[in-house]
């Protein structure tokens, strides 16, 4: 992910909010998060791995699927849950993204934009699927299951009822303010549920 | 790991093993008694245990350690007569997962038990022979009013930590829910918070091998006439729910003791296991301690959430992928439960391949995990 799509997340995020971060990795991002920002936060990761590296942080962390993992949290248990660079590894986006809005008032959402201009002319101009900063990966070892662009993202909260409260876009120059779904390589947004 | 390394340290046979805490004592306090769930008074209670580490001024830094089925009041260090190390040497000892340089680390053998601490082969004081089968029943809560007691002696009033695998993961639950204001920190490993059927099916084999041993007697047996046979058996079948296929395989797969030899190595391991268990356990403590694992239910009828509104500790969960005995789901229903009534709960379930024995074992994942988090919960404010 973009550093931006970090300090954004980090600005969005008022003091002493609780916090379920759904995988969180090494930790890394949910520590600067307590840190600055003194929130109650918790992990939920699937490497033993990554867990241990949590645990070493100090984080309270759950092992477990995102898929498996939500329903052991009770209704709004936290303000907001993250999901930030895992969305387009999600089996099945809208049922998480519900079951995200039982546990949290408010979720943040990162993915990467399928639409930006490079991404469009690998396609069109090599006949390739693209490779790039923000899908790094090649077709047959990447861990994503959906290529969505901005514009498809909007779609789908419209589809599964929840608004779009904040935006930032990046790409590798910085923060995009216009025409983000040909120029940004990554969004990240804040949803509320009505 | 080396080959040697993949067993626990109870009835291994282990040469030349070196403990970092040299020889260590276990000393024994007569405590004033209980009256156990079951309505038995005792008037007092012998008590087994060791203290490793030293108490902070503060006197916060205590970690009180349970053992499971088969444990003693032995956890680490050599043991003076015997030289045999404790059975959790490898996780406890300076620098080590429960690290003695920073913690006071106790544990005591449980109620019903044969090491030291009051239980079936104790003399009944009304009689003076043996309690035998007229030893009361006894539950895991009975054997934490023990440890409880033990404490008070110490004058511990609140523990740092409590942690224990297998039964003594239910020891610790039971700190956690019973006495919420005593514990900061628990840890429970690969344990549950009741017996499913096939735990309890497992453990009425190991029973019925005793009972139906004829030199069992009703339980009166002499020393020279013990129901050796019977107690073998139960732990033969007891160490095979243990391991994991995986662990079976890597240890002994078809190999037979030597090229001329009818028996596979497996069956003299088992062999092994057995006749070392009978030597330094008693049969009818087996029976006691089993059944208080059978009828253990932590939320005994209650809903799971009301129980557990009261706890106050934080907790760590920690199951294995390969624990077939207590799998992981169980650990996860329990981290569901505790997460439901909000208590700040972390839980890994390790990937080691060595059944349930894996939190027995030379295990660096397993040490890591909790020596992380002990620390960083010390030093929590």
């Amino acid at each position: 992910m973009h550093p931006g799509i970090y300090d954004t997340v980090l600005d969005w995020i008022p003091q002493g909010a609780r916090v379920l971060d759904l995988g969180t990795g090494d930790g890394a991002f949910l520590q600067r998060l307590i840190q600055a920002k003194k929130v109650s936060g918790e992990g939920v990761e699937q490497d033993a791995g990554l867990v241990a590296r949590c645990v070493e942080r100090g984080l309270v962390v759950h092992q477990g699927d995102i898929a498996n993992g939500l329903d052991q949290y009770g209704q709004h248990a936290f303000e907001y849950v993250l999901l930030l660079g895992t969305f387009q590894e999600l089996v099945s986006p809208s049922d998480i993204v519900r079951e995200a809005f039982r546990v949290g008032r408010q979720v943040i959402i990162a993915y990467s934009n399928f639409a930006y201009i490079g991404v469009r002319l690998q396609m069109l101009l090599q006949g390739r699927t693209p490779v790039t900063q923000s899908l790094p990966l090649p077709w047959y070892r990447t861990h994503n299951l959906h290529f969505l662009s901005i514009l498809d993202f909007r779609d789908f909260c419209r589809d599964i009822g929840v608004n779009e409260i904040k935006c930032a876009t990046f790409n590798a120059r910085g923060p995009v303010r216009y025409l983000p779904n040909l120029r940004a390589e990554e969004s990240v947004c804040l949803l509320q549920s009505p | 790991m080396t080959k040697r390394d993949q067993g626990d340290l109870q009835d291994q046979k282990v040469t030349g093993y070196q403990s970092v805490l040299g020889v260590t004592q276990t000393q024994t306090v007569r405590l004033p008694g209980i009256r156990t769930q079951s309505g038995h008074e005792f008037a007092h209670v012998d008590v087994a245990y060791q203290m490793l580490g030293k108490l902070s001024p503060a006197r916060d830094n205590a970690i009180l350690v349970c053992h499971a089925l088969s444990g003693n009041a032995h956890l680490a260090g050599l043991h003076p007569e015997t030289g045999r190390p404790g059975w959790w040497d490898y996780h406890v000892g300076p620098g080590k997962a429960i690290d003695t340089d920073k913690f006071f680390v106790i544990c005591s053998n449980v109620l019903g038990g044969c090491n030291g601490t009051t239980g079936p082969a104790s003399p009944n004081p009304a009689t003076g022979k043996p309690y035998g089968m007229s030893f009361p029943a006894v539950t895991i809560r009975d054997m934490v009013a023990v440890q409880a007691r033990l404490l008070e002696h110490l004058g511990i009033k609140k523990l740092f930590a409590v942690t224990g695998g297998s039964m003594g993961g239910m020891q610790a639950l039971v700190w956690a829910v019973e006495r919420p204001d005593q514990v900061r920190v628990c840890v429970p490993i690969a344990t549950c918070t009741s017996h499913t059927a096939m735990q309890i099916a497992f453990n009425e084999i190991g029973r019925c091998a005793i009972l139906t041993d004829p030199n069992w007697n009703t339980g009166n047996y002499t020393d020279t006439c013990r129901p050796e046979h019977g107690l073998a058996v139960a732990r033969m079948v007891g160490h095979v729910t243990y391991l994991s296929e995986f662990s079976m395989t890597n240890k002994f797969g078809r190999n037979r003791q030597s090229a001329t030899e009818e028996m596979f190595s497996v069956e003299s391991y088992l062999h092994h296991q057995g006749q070392s268990f009978v030597k330094r356990f008693d049969p009818n403590s087996y029976l006691y301690i089993t059944k208080a694992l059978d009828d253990f239910d932590l939320f005994a009828g209650q809903p799971a959430a009301e129980v557990l509104s009261k706890v106050q500790a934080r907790f760590l969960v920690v199951s294995f992928e390969s624990d077939w005995l207590y799998p992981p789901a169980q650990s996860r229903e329990l981290v569901r439960q505790l997460k439901r009534t909000s208590v700040p709960v972390t839980y890994i379930n390790l990937e080691t391949e060595y059944g349930h024995d894996s939190f027995l074992i030379n295990n660096p994942p397993f040490s890591n995990v909790v020596r992380h988090y002990l620390d960083n919960e010390y030093h929590r404010e």
